[in-house]
């Protein structure tokens, strides 16, 4: 797999000590100017401030106090809902572990903690890592994602395990395809409201866009094993694009709600696309 | 209707099969992450279970044709015009006598020096048996030719041709004995195995000199029972024959002494003019002594063959077994059709088809 990094960038200050790359909010050594203290009260001669020396008329000696560059937690959740098994175009569960350790190796590289949380009516052990900062988090996925086998038709597991969480704020990427009915979505979303959550949206072109245009055939839903008999023609194929769309709306909207705002992958993972998503997220 | 009946009645335990098509998915299955945001469809439902009942349908009437279902086709009453008939023509020695009026100048005739020349009986028979066989072209004829043993010269066909060669070919020949009996019989085994489709005459020309023994008349009577037919007894009288209607015995020509006298008595119930009549079927006699009195005869005949015969024809039995296989091959042509419309990769392709 190609290595790329996926430069992430938050709107907020995380909490916390441990130093890191984004802008937090305890002192500490960083570059973002906090306050002006005195040498007295903060003995460290290295940061010392010569302009607000000078200015001083007393000729005290001040130093600078930055805010600390803090480390963020980095937590991806995972659905393993049978439905994430689906292999049309894209191995879904292949551009699950892409998501995932991506992630990882960018989290590694910016120094923050890395957790992840793979789930489906409940926890799955073997796809569960602690947000630390671990260092072969990134090889540890490529190892040990594909054993895991995506089942079951409810994302219990998923909501659970939001309290498993850091209580601080941290950035959660929620991979799914989000085939969930509107009440499970608002839990989720609710659930994990104090943190800052990317909803990432897997869809397979030929779940919609490249579907047959006419011919007949039977679907087995992958969740609840219900086959339904289709006829593939223009019409349907018209109500099924509405069905969608409404349904990635009611997906938008609640995320609005939560001040969230869904990034859709369809087909490949391509972490520059997610890049360019945080670039636009809050402008 | 008559009820449907079935030749394999017990094929129809495999009807159960078409429940197949309810069990089976019959169309390819793709995996699908959720159907939950898939649109209810009518249309798509409407379609899969045309599919299976037109699936079932296939299986039902390939089984019901497997089991050969029939109607008895019941009777029809139907008229049939026409007359078959069989013509018992006896060329017995007699019947080269000259008939009656025209046996005089025989010599004569022979001489060529007479215009009323010399007519034997089968000569005349066979001349005016042709005219009546042209007049009617609607009958159907047999021939059987007799003298002491019947031959079967032209069955009972249409072959009118045959049935012609078969008159002209008669000649007469003594040989001493009649088999009157035997004729009549071979004359009635040309009905039998025949439907009864039109009224069935024998037509016996002959001019007597036959006995029917008593056992043989049982038979006859009960052969002429069964196959419906009537006897027609054409009497050609030659010169020195008696009336058949005298009580006498018929073909006998002459009675001289009194042990003939006596042996005519006991005979009495044998002569054929009083058998016929006791044989419990239509019969009708003509006595004919004359060309033109066989013409009148023949008259008489056609005019009683040319009732219409009211008859019962057994319809054949109605399969249904075709149409079936006919609706099979139509509804697998169209599941031909719907399978072609299957998708076979869940996928479109570039040109927009599902193949």
């Amino acid at each position: 797999m190609k290595q790329q990094w996926i430069d992430y960038r938050i709107q907020w200050k995380p909490t916390g000590h441990q130093s890191g790359a984004m802008r937090g909010l305890s002192a500490g050594i960083g570059d973002h100017l906090r306050a002006l203290a005195l040498l007295r009260d903060y003995p460290d001669p290295r940061r010392l401030d010569l302009r607000a020396s000078l200015r001083d008329p007393f000729e005290r000696l001040y130093v600078r106090d930055t805010y600390l560059n803090t480390a963020l937690k980095l937590i991806v959740l995972v659905d393993a809902s049978a439905s994430m098994g689906y292999v049309g175009a894209v191995n879904r569960w292949q551009v699950a572990q892409d998501i995932a350790a991506q992630l990882a190796l960018s989290a590694y590289r910016t120094g923050d903690a890395f957790g992840l949380y793979v789930a489906h009516q409940s926890l799955i052990r073997e796809g569960t890592l602690p947000p630390r900062l671990n260092r072969s988090a990134w090889h540890w996925i490529q190892q040990r994602f594909h054993h895991i086998q995506p089942q079951g038709h409810r994302i219990d597991g998923l909501i659970h395990v939001t309290s498993q969480l850091p209580r601080k704020r941290s950035l959660v990427f929620l991979v799914s395809d989000f085939g969930w009915s509107e009440s499970d979505i608002k839990t989720m979303f609710k659930k994990l409201n104090h943190h800052d959550v990317i909803p990432i949206v897997l869809e397979d072109p030929f779940e919609v866009t490249q579907a047959p245009k006419q011919g007949m055939a039977i679907l087995q839903d992958a969740e609840t094993g219900q086959s339904r008999f289709v006829w593939m023609r223009a019409g349907l194929i018209q109500s099924l694009a509405h069905k969608r769309l409404q349904h990635q709306q009611m997906l938008q909207q609640l995320s609005r709600l939560y001040g969230y705002k869904p990034f859709l992958v369809h087909g490949q993972f391509n972490p520059l696309a997610l890049t360019h998503y945080f670039m636009e997220r809050h402008t | 209707m008559s009820p449907l009946h079935f030749l394999k009645p017990e094929l129809l335990w495999l009807l159960p099969l078409a429940v197949l098509p309810l069990l089976s998915h019959g169309v390819k299955q793709f995996s699908y992450p959720s159907l939950m945001n898939w649109p209810k469809d009518v249309a798509s439902l409407n379609v899969r279970w045309a599919i299976r009942a037109i699936a079932a349908l296939v299986i039902i009437s390939l089984v019901i044709a497997a089991a050969a279902p029939f109607t008895e086709g019941g009777t029809e009453s139907r008229i049939g015009l026409g007359a078959e008939i069989v013509v018992v023509l006896d060329r017995s020695g007699s019947m080269s006598e000259g008939l009656k009026g025209r046996d005089y100048n025989r010599q004569s005739a022979e001489a060529g020096e007479s215009d009323a020349h010399f007519l034997s009986k089968i000569e005349a028979a066979r001349a005016v048996l042709l005219k009546f066989m042209q007049q009617r072209p609607a009958d159907t004829f047999g021939i059987v030719a007799f003298n002491a043993s019947p031959i079967s010269v032209a069955s009972l066909s249409s072959d009118r041709a045959l049935a012609e060669a078969a008159l002209l070919s008669a000649q007469s020949q003594s040989t001493g004995f009649t088999a009157l009996g035997r004729a009549l019989a071979l004359a009635l085994d040309y009905f039998e195995g025949r439907p009864y489709t039109a009224s069935r005459l024998i037509l016996l020309v002959s001019d007597g000199d036959a006995v029917i023994e008593g056992e043989d008349q049982e038979i006859l009577k009960q052969a002429f029972i069964r196959q419906r037919a009537k006897l027609m007894w054409i009497y050609v009288r030659g010169e020195r024959e008696q009336s058949i209607l005298d009580t006498v015995i018929a073909g006998d020509n002459e009675i001289i002494t009194a042990q003939d006298m006596a042996y005519a008595a006991r005979q009495q119930m044998a002569s054929m003019h009083q058998v016929f009549s006791q044989l419990g079927m239509p019969y009708q006699a003509f006595e004919v002594d004359s060309e033109q009195g066989l013409n009148k005869a023949i008259q008489a005949v056609s005019n009683a063959t040319n009732q219409p015969t009211r008859y019962e024809y057994r319809l054949p039995r109605k399969h249904y077994a075709h149409y079936l296989y006919m609706l099979a091959i139509v509804l697998m042509g169209l599941l031909v059709w719907i399978k072609q419309q299957e998708i076979v990769v869940w996928q479109s392709s570039p040109s927009g088809k599902s193949r």
